[in-house]
């Protein structure tokens, strides 16, 4: 029972700080992209900028309209949190610091990352409200559309390493000597990176906040502490699919030349760096690019994505069978 | 087996004949009049189905503040103080035309030199609202970094409007047979009326070769990217016919391929000593709207710097009365806007004030399209299309 | 201008060219002929606008005419042609008791707005508009507001001051001009 805290509680921490280095990042990264001076030299560098954030979403008035449902509305940002924090679970930072080894990893992250989805759903439909309705539609179909060639592309790495466990696929990057993205799966690494950021609802793909278009999407009746718990979880969401990409494709926990004796010093300092790498890309992207429309969103997805993923899949496996 | 297809059966089996054709209920959307992207108070009442839009409906009146009817109880020079808040966006380009008529018909020549300085005014209005444009419609289609750099840049140019005005948005800096002394330019004495602020000249090259980069960085960085592209290109596309028959101006007619520019047409400022190019879209989509603005910039940037270097010497007001009558008579005088023809029908009984005032402003007619635009567009569409008519309320309600 | 001038001269006797501006009076009968005629032989196809005045002698706003007039409405639209270097006015006079004239909207579709405008504005009903109703006022709005007889409360309440120009102008304007140069 105790452990099983622990564990919890360990993810819930090191989620929650990986959402807040996000948070810092993304505002740092907007901020020295903008000219903005606030992120960038305010109070400690701009480094307690966060803080400031949190504190004034705490102190506000969490409003709740008359007309939403209740429980629904009130419960859906817990769920779209704690889905984000359950995703942590298989993510191994070294061969045992990992708190569920499952033998199905990528098959619980996959299943576990379209949870969300499901509470932005429930948000934008319990809101009352019409753009937050088509918010959380738009959230829904996007999340079709992207699943399908998120789990693809994974499917050419489970090929590849020929397991599931997300240990198992680090200890073959580690055995094959070259992560997988340089070993063959550079086009699974892409599809998967743009699948993601269509999961995590951002820049170009955040048509279901689309502040220009739907006032605030599913967010537009959130306030207050219920407001911020969805904000710390777009980044707690992008914090951990920028860890499972650095797994399945960048080595995870390991790079080349250090001695694995040492992986459970190293493994969880390098593992969030190639997270951060990522996360950089993806801040990068937010502030420099505008919004797709939603039909394009929607083609790209069936069109472009998912059969490249098929493609993919098919070349893995004959190199797989044939050498 | 009972069969939900027979129409016999269709009254008891209601809800089954919903499976057999999905009739779906347009849902009503109320955008605005408080919504992010309505440059204001704009209100449209639109039928969407799923993500399509029909049936548009605008909604106007939230900023009608009736300037018609009040002009009728003020004076000619009061009324200078109202026309400013017109289009704020570019505050000092509304004086003009109203102004300019008055003078028209109180047969009052003015001077080269205030000629001169309002035109150079008139132009820098024309970038900061261009300015306004580039950076808001880049944040309509979803890129949020734009804004910030053209509002930087536009702050330049608002500084020289003030240095010389004493009001950034709202300069009320024309007088009828000239223009007022300068704010910034010092002491002023009956002697030794000074116009504009030491060193503007330097600060207006300085901020013009601004403008030209800034109008190049745009055409790169926002013009170049293939998302913004796939956002603008053959979205919105309005043909010059319909265009015309609306009545629709400025750069939203130029980009539908007809080159009319009231500039280079009329004569309420000397344009035509000037050399500078009337940039034309082809295609008359979203994308042609915001690169006809983006180079218009330029080519005020051009006319401002040429103004400057041929800026004649003289006095800044011509001969008025005291009081100011204007003769009976009537006179509509159109100018160029930032965002298209706006003119002053003015109606003269001879007394202190106008009879009548009509206001003709180019949102109005600009907005009048968008039942027609939108009709079937997808929603991302309507804000991308809205946000390229380039509209401000103030502009469309009066 | 003299050109186009001359050759509308041929079809509207009593038209004026004032200000570069061409005036044409015409009967509210022909109202809609006259704007097809303009717009299919004259090539002005850019709508600008349309507005009304209301002439009386007894008003509530401003100065009354200095000289007695006929109460009557007179509606004016503004057109130009493609170039926009032509100017044309076209105004008619309707009587106060029955406000009625044919819409526009079939010649020039730009109408739609100017004329609902001046439906509420001035209670001119324009015959065979789609959907004349309100533009900017509320729903439950009751007058006409830029009527002569509609009074400007504010200014029942507090006549405004400025009736003379406050500030002084620049009288002798002998300066060169700038410190610059």
């Amino acid at each position: 029972m105790t452990e099983v805290l622990v564990k919890v509680g360990f993810l819930a921490i090191a989620a929650l700080n990986g959402a807040i280095i996000f948070t810092i990042m993304d505002v740092k990264g907007a901020s020295w992209m903008q000219r903005r001076p606030g992120p960038l030299h305010v109070g400690l560098r701009g480094f307690i900028f966060p803080l400031a954030e949190i504190l004034k979403f705490v102190q506000k008035e969490d409003i709740i309209p008359t007309e939403v449902d209740r429980p629904v509305f009130k419960w859906a940002p817990a769920y779209v949190m704690v889905s984000c924090v359950a995703l942590f679970a298989v993510v191994p930072m070294s061969p045992t610091l990992v708190v569920a080894d499952l033998e199905l990893g990528v098959f619980f992250a996959l299943a576990i990352s379209s949870l969300g989805t499901i509470g932005v759903l429930t948000a934008g439909w319990s809101s009352a409200n019409k753009y937050s309705l088509m918010g959380g539609l738009r959230a829904a179909g996007q999340l079709i559309a992207y699943e399908l060639p998120l789990i693809l592309a994974v499917v050419g790495v489970v090929i590849q390493a020929e397991t599931m466990s997300l240990v198992g696929i680090v200890e073959k990057q580690i055995e094959w000597g070259v992560p997988f993205v340089v070993g063959g799966q550079i086009v699974g690494f892409l599809i998967f990176m743009v699948a993601a950021t269509a999961e995590m609802m951002r820049v170009p793909f955040d048509m279901p906040i689309g502040e220009s278009e739907l006032t605030m999407g599913f967010m537009t009746e959130y306030s207050g502490i219920r407001f911020l718990i969805f904000y710390i979880s777009e980044y707690m969401n992008m914090f951990i699919l920028c860890a499972i990409a650095s797994t399945l494709f960048l080595g995870g926990y390991h790079v080349p030349l250090l001695p694995t004796e040492w992986v459970n010093f190293y493994g969880p300092v390098v593992l969030l760096t190639k997270t951060a790498i990522l996360g950089f890309i993806l801040v990068a992207i937010r502030w420099s690019q505008p919004r797709f429309r939603e039909d394009q969103l929607q083609n790209l997805a069936w069109k472009i994505l998912i059969p490249a993923s098929l493609v993919n899949i098919l070349v893995t496996a004959v190199m797989k069978v044939g050498f | 087996m009972v069969n939900a297809l027979d129409p016999q059966n269709m009254n008891s089996f209601s809800e089954a004949s919903v499976s057999v054709e999905i009739e779906t209920e347009d849902m009503t959307l109320n955008i605005g009049p408080q919504h992010p992207s309505t440059h204001g108070v704009l209100r449209l009442v639109a039928k969407v189905d799923g993500e399509k839009v029909h049936d548009v409906k605008p909604v106007l009146g939230y900023m009608h503040r009736g300037y018609e009817k009040l002009a009728e109880v003020r004076s000619y020079p009061q009324i200078t103080t109202l026309v400013n808040r017109i289009d704020w966006v570019a505050g000092f380009s509304n004086e003009i035309p109203f102004i300019a008529g008055a003078e028209r018909l109180m047969e009052i020549e003015v001077p080269e030199r205030a000629k001169h300085i309002r035109l150079i005014l008139t132009e820098m209005a024309r970038i900061s609202s261009h300015f306004v444009f580039n950076g808001a419609y880049a944040l309509e289609v979803g890129a949020l970094t734009p804004i910030f750099y053209a509002m930087e840049d536009r702050e330049r140019v608002l500084d020289l409007i003030e240095s010389v005005t004493g009001g950034r948005f709202h300069p009320n800096f024309n007088r009828i047979g000239g223009v007022k002394p300068a704010a910034g330019a010092g002491p002023t004495s009956k002697k030794n009326i000074q116009d504009l602020p030491a060193g503007f000249y330097r600060d207006t090259k300085v901020a013009m070769e601004k403008v030209i980069q800034a109008a190049d960085q745009f055409q790169n960085l926002i013009g170049g990217n293939e998302v913004f592209k796939k956002r603008t290109k053959n979205v919105g596309v309005l043909t010059a016919e319909t265009a015309e028959a609306y009545g629709v101006s400025g750069p939203i007619l130029r980009a539908s391929g007809v080159k009319s520019d009231l500039r280079t047409q009329t004569d309420y400022l000397p344009y035509d000593q000037f050399d500078y190019d009337i940039p034309v879209g082809e295609n008359g989509d979203c994308y042609d709207r915001w690169d006809v603005r983006v180079k218009e910039m330029v080519e005020s940037a051009k006319i401002v710097l040429q103004a400057i270097d041929s800026m004649p010497s003289g006095p800044l007001q011509a001969k008025v009365p005291k009081v100011i009558k204007v003769p009976q008579g009537r006179t509509y005088v159109r100018a160029e806007n930032p965002k298209g023809e706006m003119g002053y029908y003015i109606v003269s009984d001879g007394g202190l004030g106008p009879y009548r005032l009509k206001v003709r402003t180019a949102s109005f007619s600009n907005v009048s399209i968008l039942p027609i635009m939108l009709e079937g567009a997808l929603l991302p569409d309507l804000i991308a299309i809205m946000g390229s008519l380039d509209f401000v309320l103030g502009d469309v309600d009066r | 201008m003299e050109e186009f001038f001359n050759n509308i001269k041929e079809s509207f006797k009593e038209a004026t060219l004032e200000f570069e501006t061409i005036n044409i009076k015409i009967d509210s009968t022909e109202w809609i002929d006259v704007h097809k005629k303009l717009r299919d032989e004259f090539n002005l196809k850019f709508f600008s606008w349309l507005s009304a005045i209301d002439w009386d002698n007894e008003v509530s706003v401003g100065e009354a005419p200095k000289e007695s007039v006929s109460p009557s409405f007179e509606i004016i639209t503004c057109l130009s042609d493609l170039d926009n270097t032509n100017l044309v006015t076209v105004s008619t006079s309707i009587s106060k008791s029955e406000p009625n004239i044919n819409s526009l909207i079939d010649v020039y579709a730009g109408a739609n707005w100017h004329e609902r405008e001046a439906y509420e504005m001035f209670g001119i009903n324009f015959e065979n508009h789609p959907n004349l109703e309100k533009l900017y006022l509320p729903d439950g709005y009751e007058g006409n507001p830029m009527l002569k007889s509609f009074e400007l409360i504010s200014r029942e309440v507090k006549p405004w001051p400025g009736d003379v120009d406050v500030e002084g102008m620049p009288e002798e304007s002998e300066s060169d001009g700038s410190v610059d140069g």
